[in-house]
C-alpha cells in the first residue's frame, strides 16, 4: 500500500476529514475504476434498493472506523468529535435498531473504546506527555462513554465474555480495516475468507481478485467521497452484512440460491430506476405536453411491462421452488410491495405498475375474485398517494376512475364478497370459495377521496380554459360511481355509510339547476302530444324528489351532526334554487341554523353563507325584498361576500396570514363551477336595499333619530354623490345609484330604465332562470315603491289627489294604488283620510313641516341644555348654603319642568 | 386656520412697525373704547371682497384677505384690499408672510395705501364666532390699535341686502387675550360674558362723487323686477339652515357645560375626601386641622377647563338668534304684506 504516493485524486480532499495518513489513493484504483464503472451497470443500481437500514449501519461503520483509526494514533480529540457523530447517528438509526437488535459492531466498538480509554487513563506517563486539548478530551470522553455504555451495559458484558462471535459479525468491516492492523481477530480468517468467496461470487464479471481488493481499498480511503461505486462496493459488503445480522450465514450454499431473486429485484429496480429517470425527463418539459408525454410514458410503461411479465412469472418460481403460484405467495408479494409504500424513496409509479401486474398475474391464474379486489383496493390506495402534496392534484385521475370502475364491476358480479374496513387482516378470507369472500378495504373512504381528489382538479385547473370543461365532464361520472356505489352501499352497507354516501351524492346535486323538472313544470302534461323522445327525456327523477328522499334518509338516520347539518344545508339550497321559497324558509327556521353555525367548521360556514345566499336570491325572485334584504344583509355587509362564499381570497388580508393558513384557505376554496355570481348578488342585495330604503328615507326625511336601514346601499349613494361629474351609468353599481335618485323623486320610469335596460340585463337579470318573470315582478316592485315615496315626499304640497291621477302617474290600476294608500293610513306613514266618493285621498296636514321640526328638536336640546345648566347651579347652591339645599332644589325642579312642558306646549300649538 | 391666523398676525406686528417706522404718524394709541368709533369703507374694497367671494368661496369655506387703509382721527379709512390666495394641500409651504409682504410691497410702488387696518372674511350663516377668529383678531389688534375684521355673508347678500359688518375685540377681552388665562376665575375677575366680547363698529360706504352720480343713474334706469330677491317669501331654506346650526351650537354648548359640571363635582369630591382624610388623620395626632390653603398645596386640584370656548358657542348662539330674530321680523312683514297684497288683489 503506497500510501503517500499520489496526491493529486479528487477525492482527496472530501476524505481528509478521516485523517491525513490514510487518505491517499493507491495510483492503481484509478485504473481498476474505469471498467468498474463501465462494466458494473448492475451495480450501479443497486444503490437505489439499499434499504434504510444498509445505509444507516453503513453511517455507523464509517464512523467506527474513523474511530479506530483515531484511536491508533492517540488522537482522542478526534475520538471524541467522532463518537459524539457516531451517537448522533445511532440516535437516527434507533428506529431499525429497535428492530434488528443492537448491532454487534456497534457494541464492540463501545467496549473497545471504553477498554481502550481506561488504558489511557490509567498510563500516567502517557497522559504526561499528551496535550492539553488531549487531555481534557480525554477526561470528557471517559466520562461520556461511561454514561453512553450504562444503556449497554448487558450487551457489553455479552460482548466481553463472547468477543470472537461478535467479532465476527463484524468481519467484513474489519477486513475492510486495512490488512496491516493490529489485530485481535487473527483468529477469525476462516471467516474472513468466506467473506471474500462471496465477495468473489458477487463480482462475477471476471475482474481479478487484486483489482477487487484495491477497490475496496479505495473505498477504505475514501469513505466520504460520493463517488458512486464506491457506495456500492459499501452497499454490497454492508448488503450481506445484514443478511449476516439476520441470522441466515448458516449456508454459503443458500446464499447463491439466493442470489437469483435479488437479481430479479435488481433487474426491477433497474426498471425502476430508467423510469424514474423519464419521469425526470418529463418533469421537465412544459406543463402542455406534459399530459401527452404522461399518455406516452404510461404506454411505454404498459409495454415494458409486457416485456416484464415472464420475468416476474418466473419469480414466483423461483420462490416457491417451482410450485404454481397460490394465494400465499400472492399476498406476500402484495406485502412485500406494500412495505415499501410511504418510505422515503419509494418510486410510487413503480409500486403501481407492480400492482398492476400483481392483478394481471391473479387474473392469469385464476386465484378469484377475492384477491383481485383485495390487490384493487390497494392499486386505488396507490393512486391516491401518487402526489404527496396535499394541494396539488392527482395526475392518474383518468386510471383512478378506471379502476374504481373496474372495482364495482367485481363487487357487483360477486355479490359474495365482502367488502369493509372493519375486516380484519387476519380474518380476510381471499380464496375460500366455500365462504363468502371477505376483504379488508373501504370502497366508501376511496369514493370519498375520489370526490376530494376531483374538487381538488376543479380548484387547480383555470376556470376560464378548455382544460376546466374537460374535467367537468368528468363529473357525470364521478357521479355515475357515486350512484353505483351508492346502490352498492344500500344493499350492503350500515346506516352510517349509507348517510355517507348519500351526502356525496346530495353534495353533486345539490347545486345543479333541473332544468328537466322546471320545463316539465312550465308545460303541463299534455299527454299524448310528446313525442317518445321527449318523454325518454323526461324519465328519470326529478332532483327535488331524490334530494327529499336523500335528505330525508339523512334527517332520519344520521347520527353524526355534520353530515345533517350539510344534508339541510344543501336541501335549502336546492329548494331556493327552484324557488321553493317557502319550504326553503321553513327548513331554514326549523333546522335553528342560524343559532349555531358559528360552531362549525369553515367548510360548513362556507355552505352556509352560500346556502343564504341562495335563499335571498331566491325571496328576490319571489319579490319579497324584505327578506331577501335580511338573508343577504350579512354576508354583504362584511364587503367580504367573495371569501364568506369560498369563492376567492381576498387581496387585503394576504399579508395578514401566512403561508400555511393560505393554503389552508385555497383548499376550502369552492370550485368554479359552484360559484354563484358576485355581481349578481350584489346587484339583487342593492336592488332590495333601494326599494326598502328609498320610501323609508322619504318617510323619515326631517327625523333626527332615523336609522340606516343598509349601510352598503347609503355608502353607494354617498360615493355616487360624491362624483364630480355625473355621466350616464356604467356599472351595475351606478345604475342602481342613478335608480335610486330617480325614484327619490318619485319617477318611477326614470328608475325602472335604469334598473331594466340592455345592460342590466346582460350583467345581472338574465342570470335567473325566469327572467322575464323576474323583470315583471321588479317593474311592479319599482312602480310600487315609487308611488309610496312620491306619497311620502310631496304629501305636504296636496291638500287632496285624486287616485286615479295617481293611478294614472304610476301606471297602476286603480285597487293597487288603494291598497298601497290604505296600507301606509294603518300604519299612520301618511297622515290621510280616502273619500271614496269622489276617489281621493284628502291629506290631513298634521305632519309638522321641516322647520317645524327643527324647532322641536332644538327645544328638545335646549330643554336638556337647561337642565344640564341647572345641575352646574345646584352644585354651587350644594357647597355654598347646604341647609336650604333641599327645598331650593326641590323648587327649582319644579319650576324647570313646568318651564319645559310650557315649551312644549307653546311648540306643539305653533306646530299644528 | 389658526396657524394662518396667527402667521398673518407677526406679519402685521412687523409691517405696522416698518410702517411706524415711515413716519405715517398714526400711532396715537388712544384709551381703550375711543380707538375706532367709525369704518368708512370704500366702494373699490366692497366689490372687490363681494368678487373674491363669488370667484373662490363655495359652500362652507371662506375666503380671507387683508384690508389696507389709514387712520384719521378716530375714523379708519379702508381703501384698498387683497385676497389671501386659497389654502390647498400641496402648497403647504407656501409662505404667507412673504406674500403679505410682497404684495404690500408692490402696491406700494402704485401708490396705493399700504397701511396694514386688519382683515376681511366671509362667512357661511353668520358662524363666524371661532376660536381661529378671535386669535387672529386678538394678534392684529395687538399689534395694530384699530384694526378690524369685516364680515362679509354672502347669501344675505344673495338675498337682496348687502351685509357686511365690522367688529373689534373689546378692551376687557384683550386683556384676559393677553394674560392668555381662560380658567372660570380669571374671566369671572374679569367680568367678561358672551355680550361683551366683539363690539361692532358703524360702517359707512363711501364713493366718489362721479360713482355717486352714476349709482342714481342706474337707480333710475334698472327696473323693479331687478330687486325682487328681497320680496323673495321663500325663507323655510335659510331658516332651516340657521335652525341647525344653531341646534349644533346648542348642543355643543351642553357638553360644555357637563364637562363643567363634571369639574366641579370632581373637585368638591376630592376636595371634602382629602379634607376630611387629613383632618381625621390629624385629628388622631392631636394637630389642628390644616387650614384651606395648605389642603390645596398638598392635593392638586383637577385642571379646570378652558372657558373660552363656551364663552364663543354663546357669542355664535348669540349671533344665529340674532340672525333669526332679525330674518324672521323682515320675514313676517313680508308675509304682512303679501297677504295685503292678495286682499287688495280681490
Amino acid at each position: 500500500m503506497s500510501r503517500f504516493f499520489t496526491t493529486g485524486s479528487d477525492s482527496e480532499s472530501e476524505s481528509s476529514l478521516s485523517g491525513e495518513e490514510l487518505v491517499t489513493k493507491p495510483v492503481g484504483g484509478n485504473y481498476g475504476k474505469q471498467p468498474l464503472l463501465l462494466s458494473e451497470d448492475e451495480e450501479d443500481t443497486k444503490r437505489v434498493v439499499r434499504s434504510a437500514k444498509d445505509k444507516r449501519f453503513e453511517e455507523l461503520t464509517n464512523l467506527i472506523r474513523t474511530i479506530r483509526n483515531a484511536m491508533k494514533i492517540r488522537d482522542v480529540t478526534k475520538c471524541l468529535e467522532e463518537f459524539e457523530l457516531l451517537g448522533k447517528a445511532y440516535g437516527k438509526a434507533k428506529s431499525i435498531v429497535d428492530k434488528e437488535g443492537v448491532p454487534r459492531f456497534y457494541i464492540r466498538i463501545l467496549a473497545d473504546l471504553e477498554d481502550y480509554l481506561n488504558e489511557l487513563w490509567e498510563d500516567k506517563e502517557g497522559k504526561k506527555k499528551m496535550n492539553k486539548n488531549n487531555a481534557k478530551a480525554l477526561s470528557t470522553l471517559r466520562q461520556k462513554i461511561r454514561k453512553y455504555n450504562r444503556d449497554f451495559e448487558s450487551h457489553i458484558t455479552s460482548y466481553k465474555q463472547n468477543p470472537e462471535q461478535s467479532a465476527d459479525e463484524d468481519a467484513e468491516k474489519n477486513e475492510e480495516d486495512s490488512e496491516g492492523s493490529s489485530d485481535e481477530d487473527e483468529d477469525e480468517d476462516g471467516v474472513s475468507a468466506a467473506t471474500f468467496l462471496k465477495k468473489k461470487s458477487e463480482a462475477p464479471s471476471g475482474e481479478s481478485r487484486k483489482f477487487l481488493k484495491k477497490m475496496d481499498d479505495e473505498d477504505e480511503d475514501s469513505e466520504d467521497s460520493e463517488d458512486d461505486e464506491d457506495w456500492d462496493t459499501g452497499s454490497t459488503s454492508s448488503d450481506s452484512d445484514s443478511e449476516e445480522e439476520e441470522g441466515k450465514q448458516t449456508a454459503l450454499a443458500s446464499r447463491f440460491l439466493k442470489k437469483a431473486p435479488t437479481t430479479d429485484e435488481d433487474k426491477k429496480a433497474a426498471e425502476k430506476k430508467r423510469e424514474d429517470k423519464a419521469k425526470k425527463k418529463h418533469d421537465r418539459k412544459s406543463k402542455r405536453l406534459d399530459e401527452e408525454e404522461e399518455e406516452d410514458n404510461e404506454g411505454g410503461e404498459w409495454e415494458r411491462v409486457r416485456g416484464g411479465v415472464p420475468l416476474v412469472k418466473e419469480k414466483p418460481k423461483m420462490f416457491a421452488k417451482g410450485t404454481e403460484i397460490t394465494h400465499a405467495v400472492v399476498i406476500k408479494k402484495l406485502n412485500e410491495i406494500l412495505q415499501a409504500r410511504g418510505k422515503k424513496g419509494t418510486d410510487r409509479a413503480a409500486q403501481i405498475e407492480l400492482l398492476q401486474l400483481l392483478v394481471q398475474i391473479a387474473a392469469e391464474n385464476n386465484l378469484g375474485e377475492g384477491v383481485i379486489v383485495k390487490i384493487k383496493f390497494n392499486i386505488i390506495a396507490s393512486l391516491y398517494d401518487y402526489n404527496p402534496n396535499l394541494a396539488t392534484y392527482m395526475k392518474m385521475w383518468g386510471k383512478c376512475l378506471d379502476c374504481i370502475n373496474e372495482l364495482m364491476d367485481i363487487l357487483f358480479a360477486n355479490p359474495n364478497i365482502f367488502v369493509g374496513e372493519n375486516i380484519l387482516e387476519e380474518s380476510e378470507n381471499l380464496h375460500n370459495a366455500d365462504q363468502p369472500l371477505r376483504v379488508r378495504g373501504c370502497i366508501l373512504t376511496l369514493v370519498e377521496r375520489m370526490d376530494e381528489e376531483f374538487t381538488k382538479i376543479m380548484q387547480n385547473t383555470d376556470p376560464h380554459s378548455q382544460e376546466y370543461v374537460e374535467h367537468l365532464k368528468d363529473e357525470a361520472q364521478v357521479c355515475a360511481i357515486i350512484e353505483r356505489v351508492q346502490r352498492y352501499l344500500e344493499e350492503k352497507g350500515t346506516t352510517e355509510e349509507v348517510c355517507r354516501i348519500y351526502l356525496l351524492r346530495i353534495l353533486h346535486t345539490y347545486y345543479k339547476f333541473d332544468y328537466k323538472a322546471h320545463q316539465r313544470q312550465l308545460t303541463p302534461p299534455e299527454g299524448s302530444s310528446k313525442s317518445e323522445q321527449d318523454q325518454a327525456e323526461n324519465e328519470g327523477e326529478d332532483s327535488a324528489v331524490l334530494m327529499e328522499r336523500l335528505c330525508k334518509y339523512i334527517y332520519a338516520k344520521d347520527r353524526t351532526d355534520r353530515i345533517r347539518t350539510c344534508a339541510i344545508l344543501c336541501h335549502i339550497y336546492h329548494h331556493a334554487l327552484h324557488s321553493r321559497w317557502y319550504q326553503a324558509r321553513d327548513l331554514m327556521l326549523m333546522s335553528h341554523l342560524q343559532d349555531n353555525i358559528q360552531h362549525a367548521d369553515p367548510p360548513v360556514q362556507i355552505l352556509y353563507n352560500r346556502t343564504m345566499v341562495q335563499l335571498g336570491i331566491c325571496a328576490f325572485r319571489q319579490g319579497l325584498t324584505k327578506d331577501a334584504h335580511n338573508a343577504l344583509l350579512d354576508i354583504q355587509s362584511s364587503g367580504r361576500a367573495k371569501e364568506l362564499l369560498g369563492q376567492g381570497l381576498l387581496l387585503r388580508s394576504l399579508q395578514e396570514r401566512n403561508q400555511e393558513q393560505e393554503k389552508v384557505e385555497r383548499r376550502r376554496q369552492v370550485p368554479f363551477h359552484l360559484h354563484i355570481n358576485l355581481e349578481l348578488l350584489e346587484c339583487v342585495y342593492l336592488v332590495s336595499a333601494m326599494l326598502l330604503e328609498i320610501p323609508y328615507m322619504a318617510a323619515h326625511e326631517s327625523d333626527a333619530r332615523r336609522r340606516m336601514i343598509s349601510k352598503q346601499f347609503h355608502h353607494q349613494l354617498r360615493v355616487g354623490e360624491r362624483q364630480p361629474l355625473l355621466g350616464p351609468p356604467e356599472s351595475m353599481r351606478e345604475h342602481v345609484v342613478a335608480a335610486s335618485k330617480a325614484m327619490k323623486m318619485g319617477d318611477w320610469k326614470t328608475c325602472h330604465s335604469f334598473i331594466i335596460n340592455e345592460k342590466m340585463n346582460g350583467k345581472v337579470w338574465d342570470l335567473f332562470p325566469e327572467a322575464d318573470k323576474v323583470r315583471t315582478m321588479l317593474v311592479r316592485k319599482i312602480q310600487e315603491e315609487s308611488l309610496r315615496t312620491y306619497l311620502f315626499t310631496y304629501s305636504s304640497v296636496y291638500d287632496s289627489i285624486s287616485m286615479e291621477t295617481l293611478s294614472d302617474m304610476f301606471e297602476l290600476d286603480l285597487p293597487t294604488v288603494h291598497s298601497i294608500i290604505s296600507k301606509m293610513i294603518i300604519n299612520e306613514e301618511l297622515m290621510a283620510s280616502l273619500d271614496q266618493p269622489t276617489q281621493t285621498v284628502v291629506m290631513h296636514r298634521t305632519e309638522p313641516t321641516a322647520q317645524q321640526n327643527l324647532a322641536l328638536q332644538l327645544a328638545e336640546k335646549l330643554g336638556s341644555l337647561v337642565e344640564n345648566n341647572e345641575r352646574v347651579f345646584d352644585h354651587k347652591q350644594g357647597t355654598y348654603g347646604g341647609y336650604f339645599r333641599d327645598q331650593k332644589d326641590g323648587y327649582r325642579k319644579n319650576e324647570g319642568y313646568m318651564r319645559r312642558g310650557g315649551y312644549r306646549q307653546q311648540q306643539s300649538q305653533t306646530a299644528y | 386656520m389658526a396657524s394662518r391666523k396667527e402667521g398673518t398676525g407677526s406679519t402685521a406686528t412687523s409691517s405696522s412697525s416698518t410702517a411706524g417706522a415711515a413716519g405715517k404718524g398714526k400711532g396715537k394709541g388712544g384709551s381703550g373704547d375711543s380707538a375706532v368709533k367709525q369704518v368708512q369703507i370704500d366702494g373699490l374694497v366692497v366689490l372687490k371682497i363681494i368678487k373674491h367671494y363669488q370667484e373662490e368661496g363655495q359652500g362652507t369655506e371662506v375666503v380671507q384677505g387683508v384690508l389696507l387703509g389709514l387712520v384719521v382721527e378716530d375714523r379708519l379709512e379702508i381703501t384698498n384690499c387683497f385676497p389671501f390666495p386659497q389654502h390647498t394641500e400641496d402648497d403647504a409651504d407656501f409662505d404667507e408672510v412673504q406674500y403679505q409682504m410682497e404684495m404690500m410691497r408692490s402696491l406700494r410702488h402704485v401708490n396705493i395705501d399700504h397701511l396694514h387696518v386688519g382683515w376681511y372674511q366671509s362667512t357661511y350663516y353668520g358662524s363666524f364666532v371661532t376660536r381661529a377668529l378671535l386669535d387672529s383678531q386678538f394678534s392684529y389688534q395687538h399689534a395694530i390699535e384699530e384694526s378690524v375684521v369685516l364680515i362679509y355673508d354672502p347669501i344675505k347678500t344673495a338675498q337682496g341686502s348687502l351685509s357686511l359688518k365690522a367688529y373689534r375685540l373689546t378692551p376687557k377681552l384683550m386683556e384676559v387675550c393677553k394674560e392668555k388665562d381662560f380658567s372660570p376665575e380669571a374671566l369671572k375677575k374679569a367680568n367678561i360674558t358672551f355680550e361683551y366680547m366683539f363690539e361692532e363698529v358703524p360702517i359707512v360706504i363711501k364713493n366718489s362723487h362721479l360713482i355717486n352720480v352714476l349709482m342714481w343713474e342706474l337707480e333710475k334706469k334698472s327696473a323693479v323686477a331687478d330687486k325682487h330677491e328681497l320680496l323673495s317669501l321663500a325663507s323655510s331654506n335659510h331658516l332651516g339652515k340657521n335652525l341647525q346650526l344653531l341646534m349644533d351650537r346648542v348642543d355643543e354648548m351642553s357638553q360644555d357645560i357637563v364637562k363643567y359640571n363634571t369639574y366641579m363635582r370632581n373637585t368638591s369630591k376630592q376636595q371634602q375626601q382629602k379634607h376630611q382624610q387629613e383632618n381625621m388623620q390629624r385629628q388622631s395626632r392631636g394637630e389642628p386641622p390644616l387650614p384651606e390653603e395648605d389642603l390645596s398645596k398638598l392635593f392638586k386640584p383637577p385642571q379646570p377647563p378652558a372657558r373660552m370656548d363656551s364663552l364663543l358657542i354663546a357669542g355664535q348662539i348669540n349671533t344665529y338668534c340674532q340672525n333669526i330674530k332679525e330674518f324672521t321680523a323682515q320675514n313676517l312683514g313680508k308675509l304682512f304684506m303679501a297677504q295685503a297684497l292678495q286682499e287688495y288683489n280681490n
